[in-house]
């Protein structure tokens, strides 16, 4: 019977992915063309041959393409040029589909991807906020990195929440509930979006995205610190919230009882914290930085089942949004199985070391990392300020030296991350062995 | 003391899905330029990449684990 009404749960999900898949919105962007150059041309245009339709199109090369710059017979991704909703016939930039992978670049992506998997597996979320950039600086496109690190996303997220729903931490009721609003919320995102990139485009967009990120970040990180430090200093153990306290007594029906998490709540207060999770997943690409707050301090679960019941979530979001990348042929398998190769162990020695730390010890980490993480993004507003026209041009020393800050904070941000909760599991697996013996 | 269990199972275990994981690994990276057009198609071709993703994580999954238990490396009270 529980098995049944667990399939039943899981197909209304998929109905209600695949009817948002069907209904477009996310993905790619349109002025993003696939295929082969097969020629150039004297005036300054090229052939090009579109994948899959094998459609040719002679688009206009921008002037500061060179004709010899322009590469022969290998998968290139195009993007054109937009003159508001109007997409040109003129390529703006041109980038290789599939990277040269020499070692070096393995071994980078096996490190990212371990400590990626460490990470997700403890706090629920994370190693998507390094994973694109890095991959980015690696030389890969925008749109395949996005693409590849979320086909990459999903397995691990499943392999991650199998564990911790075997450790007893995971609620799979609660994280399909949340997942289901969550893909509104996605959608929600997806419109303002659309509306900050009509209005006030490319920059407006970024600038937007930055905004939310160091707001969000600044605030909840925060909080989530200073509510772990509490905790570690009295060395109590965690309260539920009066805000979720309140919201449980509240008798809206339909109540639903999440056994897992120990908690009879409204379907009105989670379908918010759901929303909002999703609408963060489509602005920041990390839905988990509001979803696991607000269900410790929202819903009332404990950071255990939160960080755990994220990894549902970021299972069913994660295989809706790979669909949506893989239905415009833009992931590089490659790529999402070399992470995937480190990341499989990541999540499943995260989630292991779950069972060995105290519960604010995951808060620590988690209000650690947003603080950290929102450094970089922070380093990329006077950027975006410059473009909009806010404030005068930066030289491009301080461009570069801003670039560096952002990199670099996030790198410092996993280090931070693996070394704590390395440290934290070695401690509580010497005790376990110590006071087992 | 608790009773020591015995290893041998679970190393033909992470054996046998090391040997798997690792010869669909070979396979894939062997034919690499099959793999990235094909699955790079576009339209229903997505099977292709979100089929493969959930295979390796099984299996590359399961390696994992019985590695991380041959290690020693279990959750606390041995779920």
């Amino acid at each position: 019977m529980k098995r049944l009404v667990l399939t039943l749960a899981i197909m209304l999900v998929c109905c209600f992915t695949a009817s948002a898949v069907l209904a477009g919105g996310g993905g790619p962007p349109k002025n993003l063309i696939k295929g082969f150059f097969i020629k150039v041309n004297p005036d300054h245009t090229a052939i090009f041959k579109m994948d899959v339709t094998g459609e040719e199109r002679t688009l206009k090369l921008s002037e500061d393409i060179k004709p010899e710059d322009v590469p022969m017979n290998r998968k290139v991704l195009v993007t054109l040029k937009t003159e508001g909703h109007e997409i040109t016939n003129e390529v703006k930039r041109i980038s290789i589909m599939f990277i040269n992978l020499p070692a070096s670049k393995v071994v980078a992506l096996l490190v990212v991807g371990l400590i990626g998997g460490l990470l997700s597996g403890f706090i629920g979320s994370g190693g998507a906020f390094v994973l694109t950039p890095s991959m980015m600086s690696l030389g890969v496109p925008g749109a395949v990195a996005v693409a590849s690190n979320m086909c990459h996303k999903f397995p691990k997220a499943m392999v991650g929440a199998y564990k911790r729903w075997k450790y007893g931490q995971a609620d799979v009721k609660l994280g399909l509930f949340m997942a289901a609003s969550a893909i509104v919320g996605v959608q929600i995102g997806i419109q303002i979006q659309k509306y900050i990139l009509d209005h006030w485009g490319n920059a407006g967009s970024n600038l937007y995205v930055s905004l939310m990120f160091v707001i969000i970040l600044v605030v909840v990180g925060t909080y989530v610190f200073y509510d772990a430090y509490k905790l570690s200093k009295g060395g109590k153990e965690a309260e539920t919230t009066k805000l979720a306290l309140a919201l449980q007594k509240i008798n809206l029906p339909p109540m639903i009882h999440f056994k897992q998490a120990g908690i009879r709540i409204s379907i009105w207060f989670t379908i918010p914290v759901g929303v909002a999770t999703g609408m963060l997943a489509a602005t920041i690409a990390v839905g988990g930085f509001i979803g696991v707050p607000g269900l410790i301090y929202v819903i009332g679960a404990s950071a255990v089942v939160a960080s755990a019941t994220e990894l549902v979530i970021a299972f069913v979001m994660g295989m809706w949004g790979s669909i949506q990348w893989g239905l415009s042929g833009l992931i590089d398998i490659r790529l999402t199985l070399l992470i995937l190769a480190a990341s499989l162990f990541g999540v499943q020695l995260g989630a292991l070391g779950t069972t060995y730390v105290k519960d604010y010890m995951i808060k620590i980490v988690m209000g650690a990392v947003m603080l950290i993480v929102s450094v970089s993004r922070g380093a990329k507003i006077p950027g975006y300020l410059a473009d909009l026209g806010l404030r005068p041009p930066l030289s491009p020393e301080t461009t570069a030296l801003y670039d560096a800050i952002s990199f670099w904070a996030l790198v410092a941000a996993l280090g931070a991350a693996g070394i704590i909760i390395s440290a934290a599991m070695i401690r509580g697996m010497l005790q376990a062995r110590a006071e087992g013996s | 003391m608790k009773p020591k269990k015995s290893k041998g199972p679970l190393a033909i275990k992470t054996l046998i899905f090391g040997a798997i994981s690792g010869a669909l690994y070979y396979l894939l990276f062997s034919n690499v330029d099959w793999v990235t057009t094909t699955y790079t198609m576009g339209g229903w071709h997505t099977v292709y990449p979100v089929g493969t993703a959930l295979i390796f994580s099984f299996v590359h999954g399961a390696f994992a684990s019985n590695f991380l238990s041959l290690l020693g490396i279990e959750p606390k009270g041995g779920h």
